[in-house]
């Protein structure tokens, strides 16, 4: 199991009168998010968090291939490698990211939070793709950063939002396959890091035999 | 080589067991011998000759919307007993895991097992309102004489109907697996080896090497 694929799934629900929790807890409610901040899905003190920051260990290499939010409010996504944004303007300056409309979750779900009839919503598809995927090296600190442009709280409800992100985790051997193919400038999935394995294999192969045809046959 | 589904129903009651209710909302259960829904006659294994590779597993899907409303979204039911209590979740806000002998397969950023794969990112049943996000790419391997199991874990109080037959946002998860077995289950640990992807083409292509070789030096 060094190379597996891994989930994370971020909503502002949280136990009545808190504002996050450390996983995620029955009958959550939504808690307000304040408009035009990132914050971190993983530690950003709201919704459902984790106990750290999220890194990569030495022997570990991520290669984030999805990430998706809800589409209503004006919600966003960035990745943070260290301390730089992956999603720039032309100019080089700050953006929110990819747009939950560009990239919804759920898939299918709709533009309109909470729009029951069934002929005033869209079934949202995707029309972004992570592609290339975003490489985190080992000992690196990222960040997925949530944002939104219009309050999900009237002061009567609160709307949901929700952010996911999916990536392959490798590690051990595999993590070291990995910043080879990264050296080698090829493109790190599980079927090239499998193919560098199958290259490793079938060269130690060829040094045995030629090893075993200088013995004069012995091995 | 066999293509294999389980797919469980939490209202299923066959082989006496009991009906998911409210009660088990917040534990995680398996699918197979959680004594909820319909479960099999012992825990899933592998024996000596066999080895599964999990390709999918899906669950009831979640919608997210406005607390205070209440009713019913692309046929998911919302939360609470009225508008008062209803959180804005439609749905079960279901999870599943997977866990080979004891190890969780899913982990947080910080290596701590969460709860899997959310109903929202791999519905099941999938429909034009709730399509997957989510690829179980690489597959999950159970090597010969494990125990693999899946775990249902859902937050969500009072939002499961409760008809016997799958219908609605009923609680239920799908589980598609390929079960080698016998000389395949063989060829299935040396593709391990090689470093090689187990699926059905690539056995397929090692037994065709295997026959090439031995035909080889009848036809020279």
């Amino acid at each position: 199991m060094s190379m597996r694929s891994q989930v994370y799934e971020w909503s502002n629900l949280a136990p009545t009168g808190q504002t996050s929790s450390l996983r995620r807890t029955v009958d959550a409610v939504p808690v307000a998010v304040p408009t035009n901040r990132e914050y971190d899905v993983f530690i950003g003190g709201i919704g459902n968090n984790i106990t750290k920051p999220a890194e990569t260990t030495a022997t570990q290499f991520i290669v984030i291939e999805d990430i998706a939010c809800s589409a209503y409010l004006g919600g966003a996504l960035q990745v943070r490698i260290n301390t730089t944004d992956y999603f720039q303007n032309p100019d080089v300056t700050d953006q929110a990211g990819v747009p939950g409309l560009a990239s919804p979750y759920p898939r299918g779900s709709s533009n309109v939070a909470g729009a029951d009839a069934l002929t005033s919503y869209t079934q949202l598809l995707k029309s972004f793709d992570l592609y290339p995927d975003v490489y985190v090296l080992p000992g690196q600190v990222f960040q997925i950063l949530y944002s939104l442009q219009t309050a999900n709280n009237t002061g009567v409800a609160t709307t949901v939002v929700a952010a996911f992100v999916k990536y392959t985790l490798y590690d051990g051997p595999d993590a070291l396959i990995a910043n080879k193919l990264l050296e080698l400038g090829v493109t790190i999935n599980p079927n090239n890091v499998d193919w560098y394995k199958r290259t490793l294999i079938e060269q130690q192969q060829r040094s045995r035999v030629a090893a075993t045809a200088t013995n004069g046959g012995s091995a | 080589m066999r293509s294999q589904i389980y797919a469980w129903n939490s209202q299923s009651q066959s082989g006496g067991t009991q009906r998911w209710t409210n009660a088990n909302t917040g534990n995680s259960v398996s699918i197979f011998i959680g004594g909820f829904g319909n479960n099999i006659t012992k825990p899933a294994e592998t024996t000596a000759t066999q080895f599964v590779v999990i390709e999918d597993v899906a669950v009831s899907p979640t919608a997210f919307g406005t607390s205070g409303s209440f009713g019913t979204y692309r046929g998911l039911t919302s939360s609470g007993a009225s508008a008062a209590t209803a959180n804005g979740v439609y749905g079960n806000r279901a999870y599943i895991q997977v866990r080979i002998n004891t190890t969780d397969y899913f982990l947080d950023p910080d290596n701590v097992g969460n709860d899997g794969i959310p109903g929202a990112a791999s519905p099941y049943p999938r429909s034009t309102s709730f399509q997957p996000c989510f690829n179980l790419y690489p597959d999950v391997y159970v090597l010969p004489g494990q125990v693999f199991d899946a775990l249902v874990t859902c937050y969500q109080n009072g939002a499961f109907a409760s008809a016997a037959t799958l219908e609605g946002n009923q609680l239920s998860a799908f589980m598609k697996y390929t079960l080698y077995d016998g000389p395949d289950a063989l060829i299935a640990n040396k593709l391990l080896e090689m470093g090689i992807s187990i699926n059905p083409g690539n056995v397929d292509w090692y037994k065709r090497t295997l026959i090439q070789s031995q035909s080889a030096p009848a036809m020279a």
